[in-house]
Protein backbone atom coordinates (compact mmCIF):
# COMPACT_ATOMS: atom_id res chain seq x y z
CA UNK A 1 0.00 0.00 0.00
CA UNK A 2 1.33 3.75 -0.73
CA UNK A 3 1.70 6.19 1.33
CA UNK A 4 -1.31 8.16 -0.72
CA UNK A 5 -3.75 5.07 -0.16
CA UNK A 6 -3.23 5.16 3.24
CA UNK A 7 -4.13 8.31 3.60
CA UNK A 8 -7.31 8.06 1.82
CA UNK A 9 -7.77 5.15 4.09
CA UNK A 10 -7.18 7.21 6.93
CA UNK A 11 -9.03 9.78 5.70
CA UNK A 12 -11.94 7.41 5.52
CA UNK A 13 -11.84 6.20 8.39
CA UNK A 14 -11.42 9.54 10.12
CA UNK A 15 -14.80 10.46 7.92
CA UNK A 16 -16.64 7.57 9.88
CA UNK A 17 -15.76 8.50 12.94
CA UNK A 18 -16.61 11.64 13.05
CA UNK A 19 -20.02 10.41 11.51
CA UNK A 20 -20.20 8.19 14.74
CA UNK A 21 -19.89 9.98 17.85
CA UNK A 22 -20.88 8.01 20.83
CA UNK A 23 -18.82 9.70 24.03
CA UNK A 24 -21.34 11.16 26.44
CA UNK A 25 -20.13 13.91 28.57
CA UNK A 26 -20.83 11.06 32.10
CA UNK A 27 -18.22 8.50 30.34
CA UNK A 28 -15.52 11.84 30.01
CA UNK A 29 -16.37 12.86 33.40
CA UNK A 30 -16.18 9.44 35.14
CA UNK A 31 -12.69 8.80 32.72
CA UNK A 32 -11.06 11.86 33.82
CA UNK A 33 -11.78 10.60 37.87
CA UNK A 34 -8.52 8.91 39.61
CA UNK A 35 -10.42 5.95 41.09
CA UNK A 36 -11.67 4.59 37.83
CA UNK A 37 -8.47 4.86 35.90
CA UNK A 38 -6.49 1.45 35.68
CA UNK A 39 -3.35 2.54 37.11
CA UNK A 40 -2.30 -1.44 37.15
CA UNK A 41 -0.81 -0.38 34.11
CA UNK A 42 0.95 2.21 35.37
CA UNK A 43 2.49 0.99 38.75
CA UNK A 44 4.31 -2.72 38.51
CA UNK A 45 1.73 -4.47 41.02
CA UNK A 46 3.92 -8.08 40.73
CA UNK A 47 7.30 -5.78 41.31
CA UNK A 48 5.87 -4.61 44.62
CA UNK A 49 4.33 -7.57 45.60
CA UNK A 50 8.06 -9.20 44.80
CA UNK A 51 9.99 -6.47 46.89
CA UNK A 52 7.86 -6.91 49.80
CA UNK A 53 8.80 -10.93 49.46
CA UNK A 54 12.47 -10.15 49.21
CA UNK A 55 12.33 -7.79 52.21
CA UNK A 56 10.73 -9.88 54.40
CA UNK A 57 12.86 -12.91 53.78
CA UNK A 58 16.18 -10.62 54.23
CA UNK A 59 14.74 -9.29 57.67
CA UNK A 60 13.92 -12.78 58.82
CA UNK A 61 17.51 -13.66 57.72
CA UNK A 62 18.79 -11.03 59.59
CA UNK A 63 16.67 -11.69 62.90
CA UNK A 64 17.55 -15.17 63.04
CA UNK A 65 21.61 -14.90 61.67
CA UNK A 66 22.58 -16.00 65.16
CA UNK A 67 20.98 -19.67 64.31
CA UNK A 68 23.71 -19.91 61.24
CA UNK A 69 26.41 -21.15 63.32
CA UNK A 70 29.37 -21.68 60.70
CA UNK A 71 31.35 -19.86 58.21
CA UNK A 72 29.51 -21.10 55.41
CA UNK A 73 26.08 -20.41 56.37
CA UNK A 74 26.40 -17.16 57.51
CA UNK A 75 28.55 -16.72 54.31
CA UNK A 76 25.81 -17.75 52.19
CA UNK A 77 23.48 -15.84 54.86
CA UNK A 78 25.10 -12.71 53.89
CA UNK A 79 24.66 -13.18 50.18
CA UNK A 80 21.32 -14.26 50.43
CA UNK A 81 20.08 -10.93 51.99
CA UNK A 82 22.80 -8.58 50.09
CA UNK A 83 20.83 -10.32 46.87
CA UNK A 84 17.39 -10.43 48.02
CA UNK A 85 17.82 -6.33 49.13
CA UNK A 86 19.35 -5.80 45.96
CA UNK A 87 16.65 -7.28 43.68
CA UNK A 88 14.29 -5.22 44.58
CA UNK A 89 16.44 -1.62 44.63
CA UNK A 90 17.03 -2.21 41.32
CA UNK A 91 13.56 -3.32 39.53
CA UNK A 92 11.84 -0.39 41.71
CA UNK A 93 14.22 2.23 40.88
CA UNK A 94 13.92 1.68 37.01
CA UNK A 95 10.23 1.40 37.58
CA UNK A 96 9.97 4.23 38.95
CA UNK A 97 12.24 6.21 36.35
CA UNK A 98 10.24 5.22 33.58
CA UNK A 99 6.82 6.28 35.56
CA UNK A 100 9.05 9.41 35.84
CA UNK A 101 8.55 10.97 32.34
CA UNK A 102 6.88 14.02 31.86
CA UNK A 103 3.72 13.59 29.97
CA UNK A 104 2.29 17.11 29.86
CA UNK A 105 5.89 18.93 29.42
CA UNK A 106 7.47 16.81 27.14
CA UNK A 107 7.65 16.63 22.93
CA UNK A 108 7.43 13.29 21.29
CA UNK A 109 11.01 13.16 20.77
CA UNK A 110 11.88 13.83 24.68
CA UNK A 111 9.58 10.98 26.27
CA UNK A 112 10.61 8.32 23.72
CA UNK A 113 14.45 8.64 24.29
CA UNK A 114 13.86 8.93 27.99
CA UNK A 115 11.43 6.02 28.00
CA UNK A 116 13.39 4.31 25.62
CA UNK A 117 16.79 4.90 28.11
CA UNK A 118 14.25 3.66 31.07
CA UNK A 119 13.37 0.46 29.00
CA UNK A 120 16.83 -0.17 28.63
CA UNK A 121 17.96 0.11 31.50
CA UNK A 122 14.76 -2.06 33.14
CA UNK A 123 15.78 -4.99 30.80
CA UNK A 124 19.48 -5.18 31.64
CA UNK A 125 18.33 -5.22 35.11
CA UNK A 126 15.33 -7.88 34.59
CA UNK A 127 18.05 -9.92 32.71
CA UNK A 128 20.73 -9.70 35.89
CA UNK A 129 17.47 -10.40 38.07
CA UNK A 130 17.36 -13.93 36.76
CA UNK A 131 20.78 -14.65 36.94
CA UNK A 132 20.83 -13.51 40.19
CA UNK A 133 17.94 -15.35 41.21
CA UNK A 134 19.71 -18.98 40.51
CA UNK A 135 22.32 -17.50 42.59
CA UNK A 136 20.45 -16.82 45.40
CA UNK A 137 18.65 -20.56 44.54
CA UNK A 138 21.47 -22.12 45.62
CA UNK A 139 23.01 -19.54 48.23
CA UNK A 140 19.87 -20.04 49.96
CA UNK A 141 19.56 -23.67 50.26
CA UNK A 142 21.94 -23.82 53.38
CA UNK A 143 20.46 -21.07 54.92
CA UNK A 144 16.38 -22.16 55.01
CA UNK A 145 17.74 -25.28 56.26
CA UNK A 146 19.37 -23.89 59.07
CA UNK A 147 16.72 -21.73 60.02
CA UNK A 148 13.60 -23.76 59.22
CA UNK A 149 14.62 -27.36 60.04
CA UNK A 150 18.03 -26.48 61.66
CA UNK A 151 19.65 -28.77 59.85
CA UNK A 152 23.32 -28.63 57.95
CA UNK A 153 22.66 -29.27 54.84
CA UNK A 154 26.64 -29.92 53.77
CA UNK A 155 27.14 -32.25 56.88
CA UNK A 156 23.89 -34.33 57.14
CA UNK A 157 22.84 -34.58 53.57
CA UNK A 158 25.37 -36.23 51.46
CA UNK A 159 22.99 -37.62 48.95
CA UNK A 160 23.39 -39.38 45.68
CA UNK A 161 19.95 -37.79 44.76
CA UNK A 162 21.30 -34.25 46.23
CA UNK A 163 24.42 -34.26 44.46
CA UNK A 164 24.01 -36.50 41.72
CA UNK A 165 20.78 -35.66 40.37
CA UNK A 166 18.81 -32.89 41.92
CA UNK A 167 22.27 -30.24 41.62
CA UNK A 168 23.42 -31.43 38.00
CA UNK A 169 19.70 -31.08 36.97
CA UNK A 170 19.76 -27.30 38.15
CA UNK A 171 22.79 -26.36 36.92
CA UNK A 172 21.54 -28.00 33.63
CA UNK A 173 18.45 -25.94 33.62
CA UNK A 174 19.89 -22.99 34.58
CA UNK A 175 22.26 -23.28 31.80
CA UNK A 176 19.04 -23.54 28.88
CA UNK A 177 17.17 -20.86 30.40
CA UNK A 178 19.83 -18.58 30.94
CA UNK A 179 20.72 -18.54 27.49
CA UNK A 180 16.84 -18.12 26.47
CA UNK A 181 16.72 -15.39 29.14
CA UNK A 182 19.31 -13.61 27.27
CA UNK A 183 18.29 -14.02 23.95
CA UNK A 184 14.70 -12.31 24.76
CA UNK A 185 15.80 -9.74 27.28
CA UNK A 186 18.77 -9.02 24.76
CA UNK A 187 16.33 -8.97 21.53
CA UNK A 188 14.83 -5.98 23.72
CA UNK A 189 17.59 -4.02 24.59
CA UNK A 190 18.53 -3.74 21.29
CA UNK A 191 15.75 -2.49 20.20
CA UNK A 192 15.50 0.08 22.67
CA UNK A 193 19.56 0.39 22.00
CA UNK A 194 18.56 1.33 18.20
CA UNK A 195 16.15 3.44 18.79
CA UNK A 196 18.13 5.81 21.52
CA UNK A 197 21.10 6.04 18.20
CA UNK A 198 18.23 6.84 15.72
CA UNK A 199 16.44 9.61 18.20
CA UNK A 200 20.22 11.06 19.37
CA UNK A 201 21.39 11.42 16.13
CA UNK A 202 22.01 15.06 14.80
CA UNK A 203 19.24 16.83 13.25
CA UNK B 1 -18.50 27.66 31.15
CA UNK B 2 -16.53 25.66 33.51
CA UNK B 3 -13.57 24.00 33.20
CA UNK B 4 -14.94 19.92 33.34
CA UNK B 5 -17.28 22.08 30.86
CA UNK B 6 -15.10 22.67 28.55
CA UNK B 7 -12.55 20.11 28.79
CA UNK B 8 -15.58 17.66 28.16
CA UNK B 9 -16.52 19.89 24.68
CA UNK B 10 -12.57 19.16 23.63
CA UNK B 11 -12.30 15.98 23.92
CA UNK B 12 -15.80 14.76 22.45
CA UNK B 13 -14.63 17.22 19.42
CA UNK B 14 -11.93 15.03 19.32
CA UNK B 15 -12.79 11.94 20.13
CA UNK B 16 -11.90 10.43 16.77
CA UNK B 17 -8.51 11.56 16.62
CA UNK B 18 -8.13 9.66 20.63
CA UNK B 19 -9.56 6.49 19.03
CA UNK B 20 -6.97 6.40 15.98
CA UNK B 21 -3.94 7.08 18.52
CA UNK B 22 -5.13 4.17 20.46
CA UNK B 23 -5.58 1.58 17.29
CA UNK B 24 -2.12 2.54 16.36
CA UNK B 25 -0.66 2.24 19.79
CA UNK B 26 -2.69 -1.20 20.67
CA UNK B 27 -2.77 -4.52 19.78
CA UNK B 28 -6.18 -5.75 21.19
CA UNK B 29 -9.48 -4.62 22.87
CA UNK B 30 -8.58 -4.67 26.22
CA UNK B 31 -5.48 -2.40 26.10
CA UNK B 32 -7.42 0.33 23.55
CA UNK B 33 -9.71 0.42 26.18
CA UNK B 34 -7.57 1.21 28.71
CA UNK B 35 -5.27 3.34 26.23
CA UNK B 36 -8.51 5.63 25.53
CA UNK B 37 -9.51 6.11 29.25
CA UNK B 38 -5.59 7.21 30.47
CA UNK B 39 -5.26 9.53 27.26
CA UNK B 40 -8.24 11.57 28.38
CA UNK B 41 -6.94 11.03 32.32
CA UNK B 42 -3.69 12.30 31.18
CA UNK B 43 -5.44 15.22 29.06
CA UNK B 44 -7.47 16.20 31.85
CA UNK B 45 -4.58 16.04 34.24
CA UNK B 46 -2.48 18.47 31.71
CA UNK B 47 -5.30 20.74 31.04
CA UNK B 48 -5.39 22.94 33.99
CA UNK B 49 -2.05 23.88 33.16
CA UNK B 50 -2.94 24.40 29.43
CA UNK B 51 -1.97 28.28 28.62
CA UNK B 52 -3.53 28.13 24.82
CA UNK B 53 0.43 28.74 23.88
CA UNK B 54 -0.25 26.05 21.29
CA UNK B 55 -2.82 24.29 19.44
CA UNK B 56 -5.25 22.86 21.09
CA UNK B 57 -4.51 19.59 19.02
CA UNK B 58 -0.66 20.07 19.04
CA UNK B 59 -1.19 19.95 22.49
CA UNK B 60 -3.94 16.85 22.88
CA UNK B 61 -1.60 14.77 20.18
CA UNK B 62 1.48 15.94 22.16
CA UNK B 63 -0.01 14.59 25.59
CA UNK B 64 -1.88 11.16 23.41
CA UNK B 65 1.42 10.12 22.05
CA UNK B 66 3.54 10.69 25.09
CA UNK B 67 0.76 8.27 27.49
CA UNK B 68 0.59 6.02 24.31
CA UNK B 69 4.77 5.33 24.39
CA UNK B 70 4.91 5.81 27.91
CA UNK B 71 2.24 3.15 29.04
CA UNK B 72 3.95 -0.30 30.48
CA UNK B 73 2.37 -2.91 28.35
CA UNK B 74 1.18 -5.37 31.27
CA UNK B 75 -1.67 -7.28 29.23
CA UNK B 76 -4.68 -8.98 31.12
CA UNK B 77 -4.00 -6.81 34.19
CA UNK B 78 -7.28 -4.74 34.41
CA UNK B 79 -8.50 -1.78 36.06
CA UNK B 80 -12.03 -0.31 36.21
CA UNK B 81 -13.57 0.56 32.76
CA UNK B 82 -16.01 3.11 31.63
CA UNK B 83 -18.67 1.77 28.98
CA UNK B 84 -16.08 2.90 26.03
CA UNK B 85 -16.36 -0.99 25.14
CA UNK B 86 -19.50 -0.18 23.10
CA UNK B 87 -17.71 2.68 21.23
CA UNK B 88 -14.76 1.04 20.18
CA UNK B 89 -17.22 -2.08 19.22
CA UNK B 90 -18.70 -0.21 17.22
CA UNK B 91 -16.58 1.85 15.53
CA UNK B 92 -15.07 -0.96 14.28
CA UNK B 93 -17.91 -2.91 13.36
CA UNK B 94 -19.74 -0.90 10.97
CA UNK B 95 -17.01 -0.40 8.61
CA UNK B 96 -17.98 -3.03 5.09
CA UNK B 97 -15.21 -6.07 4.38
CA UNK B 98 -13.09 -4.42 1.95
CA UNK B 99 -12.38 -1.25 3.87
CA UNK B 100 -12.06 -3.37 6.53
CA UNK B 101 -9.72 -4.93 4.69
CA UNK B 102 -7.91 -1.96 3.51
CA UNK B 103 -7.60 -1.02 7.29
CA UNK B 104 -6.10 -3.77 8.37
CA UNK B 105 -3.06 -3.66 5.30
CA UNK B 106 -2.70 -0.06 6.91
CA UNK B 107 -2.43 -1.05 9.90
CA UNK B 108 0.12 -3.87 9.52
CA UNK B 109 2.30 -1.49 7.83
CA UNK B 110 2.01 1.11 10.38
CA UNK B 111 2.94 -1.77 13.14
CA UNK B 112 5.62 -2.44 10.94
CA UNK B 113 7.28 1.09 12.05
CA UNK B 114 9.45 1.78 15.15
CA UNK B 115 7.84 4.24 17.54
CA UNK B 116 9.38 7.27 16.20
CA UNK B 117 8.41 6.70 13.09
CA UNK B 118 4.41 5.59 14.25
CA UNK B 119 4.39 9.20 15.99
CA UNK B 120 5.53 10.66 12.30
CA UNK B 121 3.51 8.57 10.02
CA UNK B 122 0.10 8.95 12.50
CA UNK B 123 0.55 12.91 12.54
CA UNK B 124 1.29 12.53 8.93
CA UNK B 125 -1.58 10.70 7.74
CA UNK B 126 -4.00 13.46 9.94
CA UNK B 127 -2.90 15.95 7.39
CA UNK B 128 -0.14 17.51 9.61
CA UNK B 129 2.04 19.85 7.77
CA UNK B 130 5.40 19.54 8.21
CA UNK B 131 5.51 22.59 10.90
CA UNK B 132 3.59 21.40 13.07
CA UNK B 133 4.87 17.45 13.31
CA UNK B 134 7.79 19.18 14.14
CA UNK B 135 6.05 20.79 16.93
CA UNK B 136 4.82 18.04 18.34
CA UNK B 137 7.54 15.53 18.02
CA UNK B 138 10.73 17.72 18.68
CA UNK B 139 12.48 17.32 14.94
CA UNK B 140 13.19 19.91 13.22
CA UNK B 141 10.81 20.43 10.16
CA UNK B 142 14.14 18.98 7.80
CA UNK B 143 14.28 15.96 10.14
CA UNK B 144 10.58 15.30 9.82
CA UNK B 145 11.02 15.36 5.86
CA UNK B 146 13.99 13.01 6.47
CA UNK B 147 12.10 10.92 8.49
CA UNK B 148 8.93 10.72 6.01
CA UNK B 149 11.44 9.80 3.16
CA UNK B 150 12.71 6.89 5.29
CA UNK B 151 9.22 5.74 6.16
CA UNK B 152 8.33 5.39 2.36
CA UNK B 153 11.37 3.86 1.60
CA UNK B 154 10.51 1.03 4.56
CA UNK B 155 6.75 1.26 2.91
CA UNK B 156 8.38 0.39 -0.70
CA UNK B 157 10.41 -2.18 0.90
CA UNK B 158 7.33 -3.88 2.52
CA UNK B 159 5.34 -3.78 -0.60
CA UNK B 160 8.55 -5.81 -2.32
CA UNK B 161 9.06 -8.25 0.27
CA UNK B 162 5.19 -9.46 0.02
Amino acid sequence: MKLEEMQAVWSEMGDQLEKQKKLTDKMISMMIQEKYRNKLNKIAYPEILGAIICITAAVMILLNFNMLDNWYTQVSGIISILVLLLFPILSLRSINRMSKVDIAGNNYKETLLEYAKGKKQFMKVMKLSYYLGFILMFVIMPVTSKLIKGKDIFAESISVWTYGIAIPLAISFFIIFSRWVYKSYQNNIDAAESLINELEEND
Amino acid sequence: MSKELEFTRIIREHEGVIFKITTIYTNNHDDQKDLYQEIVYQLWKSYANFRGEAKISTWMYRVALNTAITRLKKEKRRGIQIGIDKIIMQQTQQYDTEFEERLKVLYTHIHGLNELEKGVMLLLLEGKKYEEIAEITGLSPSNVGTRISRIKQKLKSQIVKK
